[in-house]
């Protein structure tokens, strides 16, 4: 069993962690490695990074709703993060285009909730479509590769419908909100872009513990450990999965929300392969099993990329090797081998994480989705 | 109209083939192992540069096949220092690991051949030109050559795989790998060749594309998910699947070309929505493999 629930124990660290990630980031005051050199005041640029971080933590939280906790792979979950950045940038921006003989206008407006809500109302009417289609007709490996080729569809529209989204160069120079009772320019300063997204992500992230702490969010966790028995208990599994992937699929669309009046562009590789690859590379580095594992994950990931790319420009060889090596060695990520270290010690725990016996036992099963028995 | 449409059919069939090769070497490590494996676009994408780099030194011919060759051993390794680790573990474990060496792949490619894309040598005489039928021109490599080799190619597997006793223990190990490894058999030496075949039929299809596609980093992120699409369009594990579900998705999306350009890359996609609603396992799909 999972150790007892502490909620505001756990959210209390997640906003003092949040506050002083500007200071751990690479190069930042409390860093710890000397490549970049600390120093004070902050550079933008750290504060930009901390941004960064905290939206793709976000983003790999919401992934890992599915993945960790339901036990079912997404591997096409950009595609979310791309259509809430897109129903945002149009929604700023305004957009004049044809569909078939029908002329379509908007003039735009710098609401930055009603953007929003446009974002997930777009966000949570393909993740219903999809879920609807694909749930009931496969699971496993298969489940994976049909998410990965709908992500392709998101990335091939925005890709190809130019009027719409500008096409390959996707749309810039879109304007950041105002905020309701704050001056108009507020938005235009790096550390009020992070405070702002610290803000939003912090709450995205309770509302995240509070449905993964709730009677669904263990009925998730039944489903994961065993489909059959979950519906022998009178749940209606798939209800439950189609509902998991829509509600994970809102954390990447206010993530990708976040990124448009982060980054004010937009282009298609949003939605790429590669974006739903970073979610998942992400959670599992900080551990899928646990709460916290997938925003550890974006800090190591954006940590390690950004002291890589400074010596080499093949820095995803660095990060894709890392990942593979986790997947074979260490499936739990960093907060499972912390988990470990609480509860067995340095020396077994290091030598769970290096036999190839307690990988294959289920007792790991507790915090992973491991082999499914009873099928 | 009717020269434009036979035009595309035929495209269409080249690419197909390709689809079929690069599928078929898909579906046979995931029908008998449950691996699935995301860097098999790279091995394509390895073969096509390989056959790229051989073929000014040891002439057209000999580069096909000393490339795709190479990336057989090149799988067989894969399988026994890596993929082999995973086994008894749930097959998504497989996805991310190749996720992962798949990133590892393009960045070496990116940094021996550079980002940009390269340009294939001048085939020899007898393949550059074409033969004219009526109307019609078909160039001799695209149409003749490239289809010719992957019909022969799926002969000889189709007779390894039905005909042979390496095909019966590859059969049998489908159904129940542990009951043939009882039998005595060397399960894990099978599935190392099987995996060997697998990546040399998509090193083997990237040599074959490197003439007429351009050749760049990211044709394996491309390929990987077409292929995916093919396969789950065909049927997981099923020979006729590949087959079929590579011809179907090539000559349609050709035929998309003259009917709504934007929409080429969709097709494969609108199809497999379609087989998704009438028939989820796949055209020759069987149920209940790798619920």
């Amino acid at each position: 069993m999972t150790p007892k629930a502490r909620p505001w124990l756990t959210l209390l660290g997640i906003a003092v962690a949040f506050g002083l990630l500007p200071l751990v980031m690479p190069g930042g005051t409390l860093d710890l490695y000397p490549f970049a050199g600390a120093r004070f005041p902050l550079h933008d640029g750290f504060i930009d990074l901390a941004t960064t971080t905290l939206i793709f933590a976000l983003f790999a939280l919401g992934f890992n709703l599915l993945f960790g906790h339901t036990g079912e792979l997404s591997f096409g979950h950009a595609m979310f993060f791309s259509l809430g950045a897109y129903g945002t940038a149009l929604f700023t921006k305004g957009f004049d285009c044809y569909v078939g003989p029908m002329h379509v206008a908007f003039g735009g407006a710098s609401n930055a909730f009603g953007a929003l809500a446009v974002a997930l109302g777009i966000v949570t009417l393909w993740a219903w479509f999809v879920a609807r289609l694909i749930v009931p007709r496969s699971s496993g490996i298969y489940y994976s590769m049909i998410t990965m080729a709908f992500a392709q569809v998101i990335y091939s529209i925005t890709f190809h419908w130019g009027d719409l989204t500008g096409g390959e160069d996707g749309i810039q120079g879109i304007d950041r909100p105002h905020l309701p009772g704050l001056p108009a320019d507020w938005l235009q300063d790096a550390t009020h872009v992070f405070i702002f997204t610290a803000v939003i992500v912090f709450v995205a992230v309770a509302l995240n513990y509070w449905i993964l702490h709730s009677k669904f969010g263990s009925v998730l966790h039944a489903i994961r450990e065993n489909k059959q028995r979950a519906g022998f208990l009178g749940y209606d599994v798939n209800k439950y999965r189609v509902n998991a992937f829509v509600l994970s699929a809102l954390f990447p669309g206010i993530a990708g929300w976040l990124w448009v009046y982060f980054q004010q562009s937009i282009n298609p590789d949003a939605g790429s392969i590669d974006y739903s690859g970073r979610a998942v590379m992400m959670s599992l580095l900080g551990g899928i099993g646990t709460f916290v594992g997938p925003m550890i994950g974006a800090f190591v990931y954006w940590d390690l990329q950004n002291r890589v790319s400074g010596l080499t420009k093949y820095w995803p060889a660095t990060i894709g090797a890392v990942f593979a090596f986790f997947v074979i060695v260490a499936p739990g990520g960093i907060a499972g081998i912390a988990g470990d270290l609480r509860r067995y010690g340095f020396a077994t725990a290091v030598r769970r994480v290096f036999s190839r016996e307690a990988r294959f036992r289920s007792d790991l099963a507790d915090e992973l989705p491991v082999q499914k028995s009873g099928t | 109209m009717l020269h434009q449409i036979t035009d595309q059919i035929f495209n269409g069939i080249t690419l197909g083939m390709l689809y079929i090769l690069v599928a078929l070497g898909l579906n046979i490590i995931l029908g008998l192992m449950g691996v699935i494996n995301y860097s098999h676009g790279a091995f394509f994408m390895l073969g096509a540069y390989v056959a790229y780099s051989l073929a000014p030194h040891v002439g057209f011919f000999p580069s096909i096949l000393l490339a795709a060759i190479g990336i057989g051993l090149l799988g067989m390794a894969f399988e026994a220092l890596l993929v082999r680790r995973l086994y008894g573990r749930l097959p998504e474990y497989t996805l991310l690991l190749t996720f992962g060496t798949a990133l590892v792949f393009e960045q070496i490619v990116r940094y021996v051949w550079g980002d940009d894309a390269v340009r294939y040598p001048d085939l020899p005489g007898w393949l550059s030109g074409s033969i004219t039928i009526g109307a019609y021109a078909f160039p001799v490599y695209k149409d003749v050559f490239l289809v010719g080799m992957t019909i022969a190619i799926l002969a000889v597997v189709w007779f390894l795989i039905n005909r042979t006793n390496m095909g019966v223990i590859i059969r049998a190990g489908t159904r129940d790998a542990e009951m043939v490894q009882i039998l005595g058999i060397n399960m894990p030496l099978m599935f190392t060749a099987v995996f060997g075949l697998g990546s040399f039929l998509a090193g083997l299809a990237g040599a074959l594309a490197a003439p007429v596609y351009a050749i760049i980093p990211s044709l394996a992120s491309q390929w990987v998910i077409l292929t995916f699409v093919v396969v789950i369009v065909g049927g997981i594990g099923s020979f006729w699947g590949a087959v079929v579900g590579g011809l179907i998705i090539g000559v349609l999306s050709s035929l998309m070309e003259l009917v709504y350009p934007p929409a080429v890359e969709l097709t494969g996609f609108l199809i497999m929505g379609l087989i998704l609603l009438v028939r989820p396992r796949g055209i020759f799909g069987v149920e209940g493999l790798f619920e």
